[in-house]
């Protein structure tokens, strides 16, 4: 019974490496927020093939039932994972608003080029990039983006 | 001297042009930028119509981070001061004049106007006069200094507060927070009165369902920056990394 389950964590443990290292190699997850993963597939597999060490470490800490050390480090674990989760997200969150406000300033910095091109009467192509028109929640602006052609025509 | 009015809009199409009209006719030696946070309504149209200077964020990322992308314009730009004037017309551009002349003469890091030395114009709710005396008790006990309206968004800063800021900035209601990390790490305020109105239209950014989000934030960033931003070394701040781009 005992052996038939080991075998069973074993290879789904395995499986899960497989799975998760086909994925980093197909730049599905990059390696870097993988390796919590694989920490504790790794964990896992040592408890699976010595089951005895949790019997002894839940007899030290005094717990009664091996099954709710396997909770409690598992619990912990997830802790872990979450908690590197929350740093990424702060680090990408900061990145991501300096990233809108250096974009800002760049298509503010166009903008005035493209308007000192203009007196020196040079061309250059233009694009329409106000993202403030685009996009699903703006489909009230639709009717402003023709309004604004018209008006850009009259000027011309 | 170069001086900027920074100010932060979204959602602002019925207040921004007499704002900006009002800077421009009281406060004549200062530029102004608009930061638009990607306003739903009308509020880019009306400042390309108008042929107001204006940055346009291309995703809305709340007010911290439209006043910082100011406050980058302005280290970008070479300001020497800059000061935040909101687009919802609260405040009144006739104070910015005497504003910078004190800055200009005192040397200090960060000027506040301030609503409750003088107690003339607006006053606010009662409610919100509590949680504001509040902020001011928090201050006081980290650092020691008496600031009356530690939540005033009229704030005039000089070259190395804006490059401070440039770099580190809360995401949303940083006023009483910014104040006290500013004093733990040796800069100077002052307050002087100032008179602001109560806004004409569109709705406040904080409503009463996000006052008590407002407080419980507020409170635990001014204990964050009171305990000590032992990252951050004033020195680090001193202006040395760009001379300004040629506008």
């Amino acid at each position: 019974m005992m052996a038939r389950l080991q075998i069973l964590i074993a290879v789904l443990t395995l499986c899960a490496i497989i799975y998760i290292g086909n994925k980093v190699r197909k730049r599905v997850i990059e390696l870097k927020y993988a390796l919590v993963w694989f920490l504790v597939a790794f964990l896992l597999l040592i408890v699976d093939a010595f089951p005895q060490t949790i019997e002894k470490m839940s007899d030290f800490l005094g717990i009664v039932l091996p099954i709710n050390m396997l909770m409690l480090f598992g619990f912990g674990f997830v802790l872990l994972i979450l908690y590197t989760f929350t740093i990424v997200i702060t680090n990408q969150d900061r990145r991501i608003k300096r990233l809108i406000q250096e974009v800002s300033i760049l298509d503010y910095r166009i903008d005035e080029l493209e308007k000192a091109l203009k007196k020196e009467d040079i061309k250059v192509k233009k694009i329409k990039t106000k993202t403030a028109d685009e996009g699903p929640e703006h489909k009230v602006k639709v009717k402003n983006k023709s309004e604004n052609k018209k008006t850009m025509e009259e000027q011309s | 001297m170069k001086a900027l009015v920074i100010i932060p809009a979204y959602n602002e199409a019925g207040n921004i042009i007499k704002t900006v009209e009002d800077i421009k006719t009281n406060a004549p030696s200062f530029d102004y930028v608009i930061i638009n946070d990607c306003s739903k309504d009308d509020t880019m149209r009306l400042c390309e119509r108008m042929k107001y200077n204006v940055v346009n964020m291309p995703l809305n990322s709340g007010i911290g981070a439209a006043v910082q992308c100011g406050y980058l314009y302005a280290k970008r730009y070479g300001y020497e001061y800059a000061v935040q004037v909101d687009g919802d017309g609260q405040h009144d551009a006739t104070f910015l004049e005497e504003m910078l002349s004190i800055m200009e003469k005192e040397k200090m890091s960060m000027l506040i106007g301030s609503r409750f030395i003088e107690n003339q114009g607006f006053q606010s709710s009662f409610f919100r006069r509590i949680g504001i005396r509040w902020f001011s008790c928090l201050i006081l006990c980290f650092t020691g200094k008496v600031i009356t309206d530690p939540t005033s968004g009229m704030r005039m800063v000089g070259r190395n507060v804006i490059n401070f800021f440039a770099e580190e900035y809360p995401k949303d209601y940083p006023e009483p927070e910014t104040a006290i990390t500013l004093l733990e790490l040796g800069y100077t305020i002052k307050e002087i009165p100032v008179r602001m109105k109560e806004r004409k239209e569109g709705t406040s950014s904080i409503s009463l369902k996000r006052s008590i989000y407002y407080m419980f934030k507020v409170t635990l960033a001014c204990i964050m920056a009171g305990v000590g931003y032992s990252k951050y070394k004033k020195n680090d701040y001193e202006d040395k990394y760009y001379g300004g781009m040629d506008v």
